[in-house]
């Protein structure tokens, strides 16, 4: 009886002598899935780093287990790398796979099963389970296969193990460079640099390893050469700037220490921590430190601490440490000390999906401190801006003498891509804090009647002792019940927030400035909400986007803005009711979280479309979802 | 001086020897309720002020929520009035940035040993070189009248007034069991002399001093240090060279236990004992690493930070 | 002088308080030119200023013209104060190019170690005035009469509290015949931290007449505690001394008797030859006051695992005395 790999085993190899088919593509996206621990993020993170060094736009993304130690061959435990490559920049993840290398065929079931595979992807998977000893392994392969064959995938069955096998006893180890070979191949990607990146992945590792490494790359790449029949090309453009490549997190980071910052205090939490794996490796040499306090709330108070000291510190944190923090937050805002908190946000709520991307935290972040606690809120829409917004945020907290929190998301945290290289600049880091002696009866808080800002007092300073309150208080600090003082305190610490406003400059729209329907995001979603505006630009739509930082306070001139389209239409990662669904109806539709600010800052009837995946926006489901609530035409 | 770049130490332009007197440190007319302990451990403190020369400028209170939190209010330094429980992570985050400053934690039994109990254990093991007073009425006062972990069993208050139900929460005891803990001390309030001296040793620990003061609350938890007020023979004063000594109130209390403060055992079984209220140093070792020292690194000027900053972006060029 | 790899050693080691004071100084010319830039400035480098504190995210969403206009307000300098104020950058900007040399000093054949430490504080002390120069003409208090002598070089002697609190490190390149402890004695308070790097022959235990309850006083041959000169909260005085040289640690904040706070770690044989103007009883006059300090006055009891570190000086210190007891008869012979 024929098993059921025959047929699909036979396209594989190809003749000696007829050449491969070239497909050239502007942009193509290529996973490597394995279980955890077999090396795949590295062979990814290896083939990202050269195609952006060749002239490649790059945008890379981990493909993490839902479970920490999964045991082998099941679904659930899918560990990979996700890379975009483009003959142009990329901005985001894309939609579907065109081409996966897979070293076993549940995993590749579970990308399959998550609909993240093109329907005409080409397959590379590890044969060897095809014909296991096991036949539990066999009967599972046979099924994954008739599984797989729903779909119009070309599978290529590859005897990765069996070729490892006659370099080295341990094919686990190793496998990843077979396949980095293969891809390097078939993407005719640069061989020396490859073996560059090799040589920095294995610096603190011995020679032979080195070598063997490289002898694996290098038969993957001869196997690929004389049967895989096909080759990608996507077109290099050549790279005319300096570009660095990292993650956002390291992006947070480093903008961090540009900013002379030097006080980080946290608290371990996925997918926040990685800022602080970072920094506790080089902050030191800088001069500053990462404290890892007792929990959440104590890292957030030791940073207020540290602050209303002389400094301005931060603190990382992602949705539960939020919630913790609040309390801390209101005393920022309550004693106007500096503060920049950044949450790299996560699903929710609760634990939630620890490890996905959502943006479920933005009314939080506004709201989640009870009582009156105006602060800013920044959210940066790219790896590059995760650099920049830190400097800004590090400005804002002591000029406005607030808290200023900066909104990321497990997809910036973890994401890859190269930008521009910042040169860093001196005024970037501000003047130490003054500590000469005030006059005598300076008080703590000296609102301006006009801006409510005032001129922060440091211990230390001659002259200026008081003590500082979470007790409603006056000028001097002194605790203070009367309503009047209530209401002035009060309105100093708003009035903040409208000057910040008054100092923004409006949005720029992407596209027209008129048209049917306007998309409106926020954070990380802004290059997959862009590719989509394009394609349906490139299709004769009349539809434009624009993207918010500032949430808090909001952005000026979107009224008007608004106005110049029939639809408004926010596009978020978080959850919202769909009219349609049972029980749902106009009064009691909940919606996206910016569309709701939007509202209510605007009184414009803003719709939205948001969903909560676990996974980045794909471009496509976007176009999908707008084409479907386009206004008829000359409906107004 | 500071552990970065980012703040300078003060200097100051004139020769500003002048010597403090008690009065410089004199804030807010204190408003406790009459016959309340913390008035005699707010004399106590600008007394320990004045004799150490502490100016005021570089001193600060840092308080949580209660009747004990409202200290700094009533003192001429900087102070910090924060929220319940969080005093500790606030003097940890200004002790690490600020070195220069001296720093007192003023807490109640409630802020110390119930909602911020988890920063006081870490606190204790970080041993950053502050004064942590716990000002320790076994009641909450200020939200009138509830029952704290310190609370004796038995004792009613609104929130369990058929007495407080379980065995009150030794604070010695639990400071006396946490890794790199350095000074543990027990004084009261209605003894002046022993509070100020021991207040003093205190500050004049290498580390984390924790001073358990024992204070009288008039009006919700009178009858708790009532007998120990009244009578003189319930109370022994711990005697070592090393600890605290106050000649002149060896007449008065003439139980005086020899304990040497070096011995951890020895302040254990201090601890627990039940047979007097123990006054004096329990522990002290000034040579347990303090935190604010290891953590201390050499500050960097703006230029050689650009120049690292360069060096680090170069890890991730394209 | 750097080159010498015990000088490195020294300063390697003292390499915290050192960036500390530099840092102080950095501070103090960064606010100063921030300063400057806002009394000379013009409206469009003022905003310029500001687009560039905001960083790259900030000058491309907020409008740097109003953000500047938002901290205008600063006081208008009197044209004597800013050229006091020049004057401190220079000096400051003078001070900071001198790198690791401003922390180092060298005793000269000739030279007495006491004075080559004076003048070498002095320059630090003209720092401070410097800064302290730059607070007064920013915060408007700068008067020409009481404050210009302030930007002249201050010895030690004019230093006040918070100036001898923040004294830096100073390394003293010096031949052991050239130390003279005594001559060093005055500068013990603030945090004046003092290393002497010894070469040649050299008394034995020269830094013991430095021992007082409060200072903390070092005597090493390989460099190990130097690193507790930095992190001590007080003065202190240490020598990186040739070997054969008496090594001990004196820290204050090990007890109150002098036996709890003194190790001694190597008592060398008694001195057979002057050194400098050093005589052997001098010299062993210093290893009996070290023996003295460091005697266990009592029978220590058993104080469980938990006793105090500082007893451990005891064993040191019962050697000493056995050793002294052998060396009786050279008391006095000298």
């Amino acid at each position: 009886m024929p098993t059921l790999t025959e047929p699909i085993a036979a396209p594989a190899g190809r003749a000696t002598g007829v050449p491969p088919t070239i497909l050239t593509k502007r942009e193509h996206t290529v996973e490597i899935v394995s279980d955890s621990g077999e090396g795949a993020q590295r062979c990814g993170q290896i083939f990202g780093a050269v195609s952006a060094k060749m002239g490649n736009g790059v945008w890379t993304v981990e493909i993490i287990p839902a479970e920490i130690q999964p045991p082998p061959r099941i679904p659930e435990g899918a560990s990979g790398y996700r890379v975009r490559v483009g003959a142009g920049p990329v901005t985001n993840w894309g939609d579907a796979t065109n081409l996966a290398l897979a070293f076993n065929e549940q995993v590749l079931l579970a990308r399959h099963r998550l609909n993240a595979l093109a329907d005409d992807a080409i397959l590379l998977v590890e044969d060897k389970w095809a014909t296991s000893e096991d036949a539990d392994i066999r009967a599972a392969w046979e099924a994954a296969m008739v599984e797989l064959s729903t779909r119009h995938y070309r599978i290529i069955p590859v005897p990765m193990e069996a070729e490892c096998l006659l370099l080295v006893d341990n094919p686990r180890k190793g496998k990843n460079m077979f396949a980095l070979g293969m891809l390097a191949r078939v993407y005719d990607r640069d061989c020396d640099r490859i073996k560059e990146q090799i040589a920095f992945t294995f610096r603190k590792k011995s020679e032979a390893v080195y070598n063997t490494n490289v002898q694996l790359f290098e038969r993957g790449y001869e196997w690929a050469e004389t049967n895989v029949d096909v080759r990608i090309h996507v077109p290099l453009q050549k790279i005319d700037e300096k570009l660095v490549v990292m993650n956002g997190n390291e992006a947070i980071a480093l903008g961090a220490i540009a900013s002379g910052m030097d006080m980080c205090a946290m608290y371990p939490i996925t997918p926040a921590t990685s800022v602080s794996h970072l920094l506790s490796e080089v902050f030191e040499k800088f001069g500053g430190i990462v404290h890892q306090a007792e929990d959440e709330i104590a890292a957030a108070g030791v940073a207020i601490g540290s602050s209303y000291s002389g400094k301005v510190a931060f603190t990382v944190t992602s949705g539960p440490g939020l919630a913790l923090k609040t309390e801390f937050l209101g005393l920022a805002v309550m004693t106007e000390t500096p503060l920049v908190l950044v949450d790299v946000q996560r699903g929710g709520p609760s634990t939630g999906l620890p490890t996905k991307v959502e943006q479920s935290d933005l009314l939080a972040a506004l709201y989640a401190s009870p009582g009156d606690a105006p602060h800013i809120v920044i959210a940066p829409a790219t790896i590059e801006e995760c650099f920049h917004v830190m400097i800004t945020a590090r400005r804002l907290a002591e000029a406005f003498r607030t808290v200023v929190m900066v909104l990321t998301d497990a997809n910036l945290a973890t994401g890859v891509t190269p930008f521009k290289r910042p040169t860093p600049e001196l005024h970037w880091q501000a003047e130490p804090v003054d500590l000469s002696a005030v006059p005598v009866g300076t008080k703590a808080f000296q609102w301006d009647p006009q801006t409510g800002l005032s001129r922060r007092i440091v211990p230390g300073q001659a002259n200026g002792m008081h003590t500082l309150t979470t007790l409603s208080h006056d000028e001097g600090s002194k605790v203070a019940y009367s309503s009047g003082v209530h209401q002035r305190s009060s309105a100093a610490r708003s009035r903040k927030l409208a000057v910040l406003q008054s100092l923004l400059t409006p949005p720029p729209v992407y596209g027209d400035a008129t048209g049917d329907l306007l998309v409106v995001g926020w954070g990380s979603t802004k290059g997959a909400i862009e590719e989509a505006v394009d394609r349906m630009r490139a299709e004769g739509l009349q539809v434009s986007s624009v993207h918010l930082r500032f949430l808090s306070p909001m952005e000026p001139g979107l009224k008007p803005m608004f106005t110049q389209f029939k639809k408004v239409v926010t596009v978020e990662l978080n959850y919202s009711d769909e009219i349609g669904d049972p029980y749902v109806t106009e009064e009691n539709r909940r919606l996206g979280q910016l569309a709701w600010l939007l509202r209510a800052s605007t009184l414009v009837d803003v719709d939205c479309w948001t969903r909560v995946p676990g996974e980045p926006l794909r471009p496509g489901s976007i176009v999908d979802a707008i084409k479907d609530r386009m206004p008829t035409r000359g409906a107004k | 001086m500071t552990i970065s770049c980012g703040v300078l130490p003060v200097l100051e332009p004139e020769d500003q020897e002048h010597a403090y007197e008690m009065g410089d440190y004199e804030g807010a007319r204190a408003r406790w309720c009459p016959g309340c302990g913390d008035h005699s451990i707010l004399t106590a403190v600008q007394r320990l002020l004045a004799s150490e020369q502490l100016p005021p400028e570089r001193t600060m209170f840092v308080s949580g929520i209660g009747c004990s939190s409202r200290f700094p209010h009533y003192l001429n330094t900087y102070g910090f009035h924060g929220i319940h429980g969080r005093a500790l992570p606030i003097a940890t985050g200004i002790k690490l940035t600020r070195p220069d400053l001296d720093i007192f934690v003023v807490m109640g039994d409630g802020d110390c040993t119930s909602i911020g109990a988890g920063h006081w254990i870490h606190a204790l093991r970080y041993n950053l070189d502050i004064v942590v007073m716990l000002l320790d009425n076994g009641i909450y006062g200020l939200t009138k009248n509830q029952t704290s972990p310190t609370t004796p069993q038995g004792h009613p208050s609104n929130t369990q007034p058929h007495g407080s139900w379980l065995p009150s929460l030794n604070p010695l005891t639990t400071a006396l069991g946490v890794t790199n803990a350095s000074f543990v001390a027990q004084t009261a309030e209605w003894i002046p002399s022993h509070l100020y001296a021991t207040l003093r040793a205190a500050r004049r620990h290498r580390g984390l001093s924790f001073v358990r003061i024992l204070q009288r609350c008039p009006v919700y938890s009178s009858a708790v240090y009532m007998k120990a007020v009244q009578d003189p023979s319930r109370i022994a004063l711990l005697a070592h060279d090393d600890g605290v000594v106050v000649p002149e109130l060896e007449k008065v209390y003439k139980n005086h236990v020899a304990h040497n403060p070096h011995d951890l055992e020895a302040a254990r079984r201090v601890a627990e004992s039940t047979e007097h209220v123990n006054l004096g140093v329990l522990f002290a070792d000034p040579s347990r690493p303090r935190y604010e020292d290891l953590r201390r690194v050499p500050p960097r000027t703006a230029d050689e930070r650009i120049h690292l900053l360069d060096a680090e972006l170069d890890r991730y060029a394209v | 002088m750097p080159s010498d790899p015990r000088v490195q050693q020294a300063l390697t080691a003292l390499d915290r308080p050192i960036a500390e004071f530099r840092a102080l100084m950095e501070g103090a010319l960064r606010q100063a030119d921030a300063f400057l830039e806002q009394q000379m400035a013009d409206e469009p480098a003022r905003v310029k200023r500001a687009a560039a504190a905001l960083g790259v995210f900030g000058a491309s969403h907020i409008d740097a013209t109003r953000f500047a206009a938002l901290h205008v307000g600063t006081r208008t300098a009197t044209e004597p104060s800013l050229a006091a104020l020049r004057r401190a950058v220079d000096i400051l900007r003078q001070m900071a190019d001198r790198g690791d040399n401003l922390f180092l000093a060298e005793v000269t054949s000739g030279a007495k170690i006491g004075a080559v430490v004076e003048s070498a504080l002095a320059m630090i002390g003209w720092a401070f005035g410097a800064i302290i120069v730059t607070d007064l003409v920013r915060g408007g208090r700068y008067v020409e009469a009481d404050h210009a002598s302030m930007l002249d070089p201050l010895q030690f002697g004019g230093w006040n509290r918070s100036e001898r609190r923040a004294a830096p490190p100073l390394v003293v390149r010096v031949a052991g015949a050239s130390v003279r402890a005594t001559d060093l004695a005055s500068f013990a308070d603030g945090h004046v931290k003092l290393v002497l790097v010894v070469s040649g022959d050299c008394a034995p235990a020269p830094l013991a007449r430095l021992i007082t309850p409060g200072t903390f006083v070092v005597q090493t041959t390989d460099g190990s505690g130097l690193d507790r000169v930095a992190l001590f909260d007080g003065p202190a005085f240490a020598a990186l001394m040739p070997a054969g040289a008496a090594t001990f640690v004196h820290d204050p904040a090990l007890g109150r008797e002098s036996w709890q706070r003194l190790t001694v770690s190597f008592i060398p044989d008694a001195p057979k030859k002057a050194v400098g103007a050093m005589s052997t009883w001098q010299q062993l006059e210093e290893l009996k006051q070290l023996a003295d300090l460091a005697r266990t006055p009592f029978a220590v009891p058993n104080a469980g695992g938990n006793a105090a570190p500082a007893m451990g000086a005891s064993d040191a210190a019962d050697r000493i005395a056995s050793w002294l007891l052998t060396q009786s008869g050279l008391g006095g012979t000298a």
